[in-house]
């Protein structure tokens, strides 16, 4: 369940409270409706109730798997020259990792930095 | 008339569900968020345990079952030893380290017997993550039951305050795992990133338990650099070495530089370097011991150079902040050394941190 969704629910929830307090308000102070204050008094239960029941179970997340929120980028660099590039991590990578014979020059080109850049805060 | 009576009704009904079931309406609201943590910290416990075996099993023996294997195992504990009397404490703390890392490294190689060294050495961290987790639920879980059975306001008050600490822990260590699978660098290895850039192109020999040495000349300062052996997952004994390094040369070390990632506080900026005094190291306690007894022993300044980060940080791939620090460091060790030590002087600059993801 998104973060979303969940507020969406506390949203719900705390809106039922208030017309609960409303109606009670209205069963009480306002003379009108004291023939139906006993009606009011319910349906002010009922949202209270219903309140409750969506603030407790409605709010229940599911357990799915975490989306990937970083990005992983190798730099390859050279001994020889100021080569670099950037690509994407991949399994085995690891930092002066040695990649053999640089494009550039005849140095060798090795694994300069791995580094993280996060996706989302 | 009968409306009067039904709000009076209402209202004694009112204060008396109130007064009477406060307490219990409260430890229902704190039970629901420590349930909904277990229920979080389950599911954590238990993907990591299955991330834990699909990273075995590629090392594993086929028509061997790991599960029930690993499984037990995630159950494996320590008992530190007595410290009422603390003499010798720390001695008998890293026989018993020894004696568990021994344990780890054995079960690796019976369930993973075709795992090179650094996918061994991956998967002791692999498996400490998935018991850290593993121990965590447990814990919580715990004391939920201990709460529902007492109905004890007070043990749920005290869970759910500390709820947002665990959680954040629990999730830094669930992250960790799936570094640790993939081999890549993590924000701890800082110290290991620091010592490896100074070493790069230098001859390197081994000294002491899975830590590695090599000599440069800076400024005709002989600075001698040490790391846990990478790629693979480890710290090594940086202590031992560092005491074995200084007990070779006769005591007739200048300085020793210490370097080593360190919890930020709130506010601080991750990949901020400061500098201070002292050992820089986070063990339990014998190889931090060993630095400042043969320091004090001859009389040797430790200076510490330390890079902030938080605990997800330092467990999980190294950032981008944390790489440009180590440059910083680098440059720092340098002006340092040409500072606080003169010609001809011995100078041991000491990487700390885990390894993983950090040749040399």
């Amino acid at each position: 369940m998104s973060k979303q969704r969940q507020s969406r629910f506390a949203i719900i929830s705390i809106a039922l409270t208030l017309g609960a307090f409303t109606l009670f308000v209205f069963a009480t102070f306002v003379d009108p409706l004291s023939a139906y204050s006993t009606e009011l008094m319910v349906a002010g239960l009922a949202l209270l109730i219903a309140s409750w029941g969506i603030y407790f179970f409605g709010g229940r997340r599911a357990q799915k798997p975490e989306e990937s929120t970083e990005n992983v980028i190798t730099v390859i660099g050279c001994g020889g020259c100021d080569f670099r590039e950037e690509r994407a991590f991949t399994l085995g990578d690891y930092i002066f990792k040695e990649l053999g014979q640089c494009k550039k020059c005849p140095g060798n080109s090795y694994i300069r930095a791995i580094y993280a850049v996060p996706l989302k805060k | 008339m009968p409306s009067i009576v039904v709000n009076i009704i209402w209202m004694v009904a009112f204060f008396a569900i109130i007064i009477l079931f406060n307490q219990r309406m409260q430890i229902w609201s704190y039970q629901r968020n420590v349930e909904k943590a277990t229920a979080r910290l389950q599911f954590l416990a238990d993907k990591s345990r299955e991330d834990a075996l699909n990273s075995i099993k590629q090392f594993a023996q086929e028509n061997v079952d790991i599960r029930s294997q690993v499984t037990g195992f995630l159950d494996f504990f320590l008992i530190e030893p007595v410290d009422r009397d603390p003499f010798g404490v720390l001695g008998r703390l890293e026989h018993i380290l020894d004696n568990r890392r021994d344990r780890f490294k054995a079960f690796v190689s019976q369930i993973a017997p075709k795992a090179g060294k650094t996918d061994a050495a991956n998967t002791e961290d692999i498996l400490e993550a998935a018991m850290a987790l593993n121990l965590i639920f447990k814990v919580v879980r715990h004391y939920l039951l201990l709460g529902k059975k007492t109905k004890s306001l007070m043990i749920f008050v005290q869970l759910d305050m500390q709820l947002p600490m665990i959680m954040k822990m629990a999730e830094a260590y669930f992250s960790a795992q799936k570094t640790f699978s993939a081999g890549k660098p993590i924000g701890d290895g800082l110290g290991a990133l620091v010592a490896s850039k100074l070493m790069l192109g230098q001859p390197k020999k081994q000294i002491a338990e899975e830590v590695v040495y090599a000599e440069l000349d800076l400024s005709n300062r002989k600075v001698v650099v040490l790391k846990a052996e990478g790629p693979g997952g480890v710290v090594g004994k940086p202590g031992e070495a560092v005491k074995q390094l200084v007990e070779n040369l006769g005591g007739k070390v200048a300085r020793i530089f210490m370097i080593d990632a360190a919890a930020k506080l709130e506010g601080e900026k991750t990949g901020e370097v400061v500098e201070g005094i002292g050992a820089a190291i986070g063990d339990p306690g014998p190889e931090k011991f060993k630095i400042e007894d043969v320091a004090t022993k001859y009389k040797i300044p430790v200076d510490a150079i330390i890079c902030k980060m938080d605990l997800e940080e330092a467990l999980t791939t190294i950032r981008k902040e944390v790489v440009e620090a180590s440059d910083v460091i680098v440059e720092r060790i340098k002006k340092a050394i040409l500072e606080r030590t003169k010609e001809g002087d011995v100078v041991i600059v000491a990487g700390i941190g885990n390894t993983i993801g950090v040749g040399q």
